[in-house]
């Protein structure tokens, strides 16, 4: 191949990922500004739109693939644009297209676009018909960012996205008190770890010079090498960890998980089956050669996930809703597949989110039919299948027995223990600080605004 | 703490007393529809729905808005409120009021045509400041009011600014009212209105939505509750009292306490529940009230309970010992650890730690309780800004003027107000529901007074006998358009055979039959003997199928088994996930053939004859007897009025439906076979009907069936409008042509009847033809998108039990229950006595079920389908953790019009009474307007309405509705509710060369 033929390569490429990254974008636009002033788009149309949006930008990263396939998976940068540069200091949007993205981007707009064409049936007559499917392509948006991001700054701007859209989703019933409720827990542990994520941003630039991940590892994925010293490795990693554990709903930030059911089932499937939840394993799966110079990340990031995979184990055996159980099953595969990153097996674990998002976002998009299935499995097999999967257990001692089923039903205490020590000492800050200003406006003189109390519901959320 | 005997009676007699508030629905799996006011029954309709709205804080009414959006459409006409306002207030019509300028009858009229403003001071005050409201006459004024309010004034200005400093002044005489309503006897409510942030329900309801959602669950978790086999109380006791114990602050004291519920002095469940109620300090006479607010308070779980503890054989999978009691027991142990808490949170602080002595906490929570009861606010009624802004809307639409309004003295001024206050917001919806559904009856009754029946085919082809389903209105009218030979009827769709069932391919016998029986009966589907090798080969590979189905989709939420699924197998979902979302018609049929394949479909027996008289294990016989057959099948001919003049072909059509993603699948299906599908019935009836011993039996008691007759059973399908024959290769050669064709015309109906189907469905075109229709259905039923499979009964409006020849030749669009019955071969009643003993109830429960599940959604219905959760294989709750969604699904009613079931009966109203009264349960709900009753006086064809002084004659409004050539021409292009229309008829063909009567 000659150096033209590698020119025009690239700038194929490049409109094609840049394309992939405006797909979503575009059709964002089209159907956000006409119901900002007030028309929304009709149902067929905003389903159409959104459709193409995410057809095209999967067939165009399909050619992506193939091109890519056909020079060895060798990394194509895009360079987009540079936000600023002072001196030797700059934060480029570069976008790279290699072994890990540009699949990984098949599948994300392919199952986009299924959602979509699932979404459109699904959600028809809803008064948040349109709302949705903004928040869809938001979404989207957000993923293809973080996933194409060539530097962490770009990846920051998508994991932002993905945050947003998922907590909105979440509440998307915002008349139902529980709703809100989960969609603002899972918001405050996004928030939290999004500290993480930023950080880091900030430690690279300091390192490097800027955000680029050509600065910090190099070589075709998965054999990355890591070009930077093993102490800034060791930092970046961890706080990158911190990062994913929130996103992937690692232990012990995993309680937001199974109380995120509360939106539309096909944003269940998308965020909380498949997409979502992987966001942290992405992450990490891009910034594997930095763990490759830590092995300190290494280890913690295989004990949280062998953690997390026996908690949503044990937890997922007794949920009686269909939509936790399945919440509990992701967060056990979710946990698994960050314990493999931790040991260095980035293919399989590539395959394993794929794999797993796949049958996982089937499996609760067909949550409803559960009665039927079951009723079909019993027929077939002449009596239902009973409830004696866990044939260990009975070799117990009877009070241990009943002893790890209230834990398990508890869900770990994972609640208790955060409100104790974490949600409560913080409310109590914040109250007193409260209470100080409170006391230091009425010094002042102003009147201070009356509370307004919450409407009690009858669903009665937990709070 | 011991109680006596009497005390324990009583208490349980409260309990179930409660109980009668709570929903009656089982599992979803056999979803029926009832009353969901059902524990309201014994009192008037138009109040019921008032104090069920206290109870259960729903709606009583649609809200004003939607009834006046049906007034300026012309759903409501100015007529229908006329006349509902004339009977409403009878003689008070002509009070004066404001000094004999206006009477009441105007004030009412003029609020229920115009919209006012009643809003809070504050809100009054942003309007004056923000607007000139005060300073112009409503836009919406007739010209003659407009003008009399002009007429003394300068300007529009000015009239409207004098006319509000009246208003000032007139409101200013008098003081706001202060009403000091019924303090609530929960604690839970006192408390909330105390501290609008403390809510005791919602730290109890997530720990006690896990505890009875653990304790019911069916299946879905894959480790039971241990120990779960000895009762709600035990079991938890064991969980939460095993020694781990980390909960929530509020909660520390509940294992404890759970222990000693159980503990070997503490008694039952109802001493625990005395104890709690004692210690909560609820003095006696309160516990009723008490009792059931708390049962309500989480009535979706509380009423699962009950279902489970009355009928523990309707439970899916595993029988439990489900009890009421034990549930109340454990909600007043959380309730009372939540109000302890919560009261220290009040400063009201009990002893803090440590033991707590039950006289101590007893003795300080009852003093809570009054202390909080004599606390509670009392509601302030408007200001006097709002209320001379409310006068100043009303004057305006009386047309009375500043001077009128100065003119009045006190008492006047005062009784104008007051006039206007009473004439409140539930006041004026329940006066707009009697408009709405006036207008439906004038309608209906309108066009069934026009009626000259339709001659009856003398040579009937073919007789179809379906179920009285709303949903067959339509398929037997297209039938009966296309074949003028065909004569149809309606009877309840278990065609009087009650049984339990056991279906080839079902791994348990159902109950197939209304809610309230009972089978005595087994029928089993057994294969050919023919096919016993191919059944044996193909039951082996189901089950290997089976297994390797349940490992995948078990095993994929575990750890290990999972880890190596998902990771090595999950992609091989895409192609299930890409078919069945991207192309769900041909998805569907895929996996059908490929079933197929392995599965050939074969010819099947049903056990119908007694083998031997021992009883089964639930206590139920094998089969049914000669005699049981003929009473059956005498029994269903004669409701129907068939006891003569049989055609050549008799085919029985039961009826269910078939869809996908939809935990409320039962509920479309058939209401008489108590959730499940009619079609083994209506085979089971074919076969007794055919057998040559029944018909023998049958002729030496006076009803023969000629030889030449054969019967035959079906199932449509309401979702794919598809019907499916039972044992065809069993009819003989000589009627196979008339099978042949009538299968044919069976095939073209249900292409029109989807096509009319498909017009309510927002999503299809409106100029669909019949064939593409049938595509559309078909694809709604296997589309796992698809929230709106079918509407269910979502028209239904009507039932008319009569004869069929009466209504043959009117389009009802759907919405009238069919049931037939023959006045003129019912010589004393009884048959119209055991056919409204049946259908009164069954037909006003849909009718009621889906009017208040309309009416309001979220209170009475189960809300969108879209956040619904399956829970336990039992219910569906909304997101992961809310009380259990009874009612019909807010995608199911949205099209639905709320009105009250108008049932019209083919006989005179003398008849009618005096089988009335011996149907006390029918009376009730006729009595108490649940049900609005006409009679249809058989030879005269004259209406009367019953109303609170027994049956009067109706007078039409109108004797013109409109006439038609089909039914298509219609319906075509139009969405809505339609008003009946009468379809003229070709004249039906005597073939001359058959003889078929008798």
């Amino acid at each position: 191949m000659n150096a033209t033929d590698q020119t025009v390569l690239h700038h194929v490429v490049a409109l094609l990922v840049s394309w992939e990254l405006m797909a979503p974008a575009v059709t964002l636009g089209c159907i956000g500004v006409p119901a900002l002033i007030g028309r929304p788009l009709p149902e067929r149309l905003t389903t159409r739109l959104v459709g193409a949006g995410f057809t095209t930008g999967f067939l165009a990263a399909l050619a992506t693939l193939t091109m890519l396939a056909q020079r060895g998976f060798a990394p194509e940068i895009v360079h987009l644009g540079t936000m600023f540069s002072v001196g030797h200091h700059a934060a480029t949007v570069d976008l790279v297209a290699d072994g890990l993205s540009i699949p990984y981007v098949c599948f994300t707009t392919g199952l986009c676009a299924l959602v979509n064409a699932f979404a459109g049936k699904y959600l028809h007559r809803e008064p948040g018909f349109t709302r949705f499917f903004i928040l869809l392509t938001l979404f989207g948006t957000g993923m293809n960012l973080m996933v194409l991001a060539g530097s962490i700054d770009v990846l920051f701007a998508g994991w932002e996205f993905i945050g947003i859209s998922s907590t909105l989703l979440i509440g998307f019933f915002h008349e139902r008190r529980n709703a809100v409720n989960a969609a603002l827990r899972a918001f405050g542990t996004y928030r939290i770890c999004d500290v993480g994520l930023l950080t880091a941003g900030v430690v690279v630039h300091r390192a490097v010079g800027s955000g680029d991940f050509e600065q910090l590892f190099s070589g075709v994925w998965p054999d990355g090498r890591c070009l930077v010293p093993a102490t800034t490795a060791l930092i970046v990693s961890l706080l990158l960890v911190f990062a994913a554990l929130g996103k992937s709903a690692q232990v012990p930030f995993s309680g937001w998980l199974p109380r995120a059911m509360e939106g539309p089932t096909p944003s269940s499937a998308i965020f909380y089956g498949a997409l979502s939840i992987h966001a942290g394993a992405y992450l990490l799966l891009r910034c594997e050669p930095l763990l490759d110079a830590a092995p300190l990340s290494r280890w913690l990031l295989v004990a949280i996930g062998i953690g997390t995979a026996l908690h949503a184990a044990v937890v997922g055996s007794v949920q009686t809703d269909l939509k936790s159980m399945l919440a509990y099953a992701s967060m056990t595969q979710a946990g698994i597949i960050l314990a493999e990153i931790g040991m260095g097996l980035r293919v399989v674990a590539l395959v394993h989110v794929i794999s797993h998002a796949i049958l996982r976002s089937l499996q609760i998009l067909r949550s409803p039919s559960a009665m039927h299935d079951r009723h079909e499995l019993a027929a077939a097999l002449g009596g239902h299948p009973g409830q004696s999967r866990w044939s260990l257990i009975r070799l117990l001692p009877d009070a241990v027995v009943r002893g790890l089923y209230q834990v398990a039903l508890e869900r770990g205490f994972e609640e208790s223990v955060v409100q104790r020590w974490i949600v409560r000492p913080v409310v109590a800050v914040l109250e007193a600080a409260s209470a100080a200003e409170r006391r230091w406006v009425g010094f002042i003189g102003a009147e201070p605004a009356a509370d307004v109390p919450p409407r009690p519901d009858r669903d009665g959320g937990a709070s | 703490m011991a109680i006596s005997t009497e005390q324990r009676a009583e208490l349980e007699r409260t309990i179930a007393a409660a109980a009668r508030f709570l929903p009656a629905q089982g599992p979803i799996d056999a979803f029926v529809a009832q009353n969901t006011l059902q524990g309201f029954e014994d009192q008037p309709f138009e109040e019921a729905v008032v104090r069920a709205a206290w109870l259960y804080e729903s709606q009583p009414f649609l809200p004003e808005s939607s009834y006046r959006t049906e007034l300026s459409r012309g759903r409501i006409r100015i007529v229908d409120l006329d006349a509902v306002l004339t009977a409403e207030l009878g003689p008070r019509a002509a009070e004066t009021l404001a000094g004999g300028r206006v009477t009441l009858a105007q004030l009412h009229r003029a609020l229920l045509l115009h919209p006012v403003r009643q809003e809070s001071d504050a809100a009054v005050r942003w309007t004056l400041t923000e607007s000139d409201v005060i300073e112009r006459l409503r836009g919406d004024l007739p010209p003659h009011v407009r003008h009399r309010l002009l007429a003394t004034a300068g300007g529009e200005r000015e009239a409207a600014s004098d006319l509000w400093h009246a208003c000032v002044e007139a409101s200013s005489r008098s003081r706001p009212s202060v009403i000091y309503p019924t303090p609530p006897v929960r604690h839970r409510d006192l408390i909330l209105a105390a501290d609008p942030t403390l809510d005791t329900d919602a730290l109890v309801h997530p720990l006690l939505i896990r505890m009875v959602a653990a304790f019911l669950d069916q299946g879905v978790a894959a480790w039971p509750m241990p120990g779960r086999e000895r009762g709600m109380l035990h079991a938890l006791a064991g969980v939460y009292g095993s020694g781990v114990a980390l909960l929530e602050p509020w909660s520390q004291d509940v294992p404890m306490r759970l222990r000693r519920a159980v503990a070997p002095n503490a008694g039952s469940g109802i001493d625990v529940i005395a104890a709690e109620l004692e210690t909560l300090g609820v003095p006696a006479d309160a516990w009723p009230d008490y009792v059931t607010r708390s049962l309500v308070a989480l009535r979706g779980w509380a009423s699962m309970v009950r279902q489970l503890e009355l009928r523990p054989d309707r439970a899916p999978v595993n029988r439990l010992p489900a009890c009421l009691a034990d549930f109340l027991a454990t909600r007043l142990i959380l309730d009372r650890a939540a109000v302890e808490w919560a009261s220290q949170r009040l400063g009201h602080p009990l002893a803090a730690t440590g033991q707590r002595g039950v006289n101590v906490s007893g003795h300080r929570l009852a003093a809570l309780w009054t202390e909080l009861r004599d606390r509670y606010p009392p509601q302030r009624g408007a200001g006097s800004l709002a209320r001379a802004f409310l006068l100043h809307q009303v004057s305006q639409l009386l047309g009375l003027t500043a001077a009128d309004i100065r003119a009045q003295d006190d008492n006047e001024a005062l009784s104008l107000e007051s006039a206007i206050t009473a004439f409140d917001s539930i006041t004026r919806r329940r006066l707009f529901h009697l408009a709405y559904e006036r207008h439906h009856r004038v309608e209906v009754l309108d066009a069934l007074a026009a009626q000259t029946p339709a001659p009856a085919p003398r040579l009937p082809l073919v007789q179809s006998v379906f179920c009285i389903d709303d949903r067959c209105e339509s398929m037997r009218r297209h039938l009966e358009e296309a074949e003028p030979d065909v004569e149809t009827f309606g009877t309840a769709g278990f065609f009087a055979v009650p049984m339990y069932y056991r279906g080839l391919d079902d791994w348990h016998a159902i109950p197939l039959c209304p809610i309230v029986m009972r089978p005595s009966h087994t029928v089993t589907e057994v294969p050919h003997d023919d096919e016993l090798p191919h059944h044996r080969f193909r039951q082996s590979l189901r089950r290997m199928l089976g297994r390797l189905r349940g490992t995948v989709s078990s095993g994929s939420t575990t750890l290990f088994r999972g880890g190596v699924l998902t990771a090595l197998g999950g992609a091989v979902a895409a192609i299930p996930l890409v078919a069945r979302v991207a192309f769900p018609r041909l998805a569907s049929l895929a996996a059908r053939r490929a079933a197929d394949l392995a599965r050939r479909p074969m010819n099947t027996l049903l056990t119908l004859e007694r083998r031997g008289e021992a009883l089964l294990s639930d206590g139920t016989r094998a089969g049914f007897d000669v005699d049981e057959m003929v009473a059956i099948v005498r029994r269903l001919l004669e409701d129907v009025g068939l006891t003569s003049g049989f055609a050549r072909l008799v085919a029985v059509i039961g009826h269910g439906s078939t869809s996908l993603n939809n935990p409320h699948e039962s509920a479309y299906d058939c209401g008489a076979c108590g959730g499940g599908r009619g079609g083994p019935n209506a085979r089971a009836f074919a076969l007794m009907a055919n057998d040559s011993a029944v018909r023998h039996r049958l002729a030496a008691t006076g009803l023969a069936i000629p030889d030449s007759t054969v019967f035959v059973g079906g199932l449509l399908d309401t979702c794919t409008s598809r019907v499916t024959w039972f044992d065809t290769e069993r009819i003989p050669a000589s009627h196979a042509d008339d099978m042949r064709r009538f299968r044919a015309s069976c095939v073209a109906a249900g292409a029109l009847d989807a096509q009319e189907r498909c017009r309510r469905f927002d999503s299809v075109p409106l100029d669909i033809s019949p064939a593409e229709a049938l595509r559309r259905v078909e694809e709604r039923s296997c589309d796992l998108a698809q929230v709106r499979p079918e509407y269910g009964h979502a028209s239904n409006a009507v039932c008319i039990v009569g004869r069929r020849r009466l209504t043959r030749n009117l389009f009802l669009d759907r919405r009238a229950f069919l049931v037939s019955y023959d006045p003129d071969s019912d010589a004393d009643g009884s048959i119209l006595e055991r056919t409204l003993a049946a259908v009164g109830p069954v037909s006003s429960g849909i009718n009621l079920a889906y009017l208040f599940s309309r009416v309001d959604p979220i209170g009475y219905g189960a809300g969108s389908k879209l956040p619904h959760n399956i829970a336990g294989l039992i219910g569906v709750m909304d997101g992961q953790a809310s009380d259990l969604r009874t009612g019909l699904p807010l995608q199911g009613v949205e099209i639905h019009e709320p009105v009250r079931l108008l049932m019209v009966i083919d006989a005179a109203p003398e008849r009618i009474m005096a089988v009335l009264e011996r149907l006390p349960a029918v009376r009730a709900l006729v009595v108490n307007r649940w049900i609005q009753l006409v009679a249809w006086q058989p030879h005269s064809h004259s209406l009367y309405v019953h109303g609170s002084g027994g049956f009067g004659p109706y007078v039409p409004e109108s004797a013109v509705i409109p006439v038609v050539s089909k039914s298509a021409s219609w319906y075509r292009g139009r969405r809505d509710h339609l008003a009946p229309a009468r379809i003229a008829l070709p004249p039906p063909l005597a073939t001359p060369g058959r003889n078929t009567a008798p």
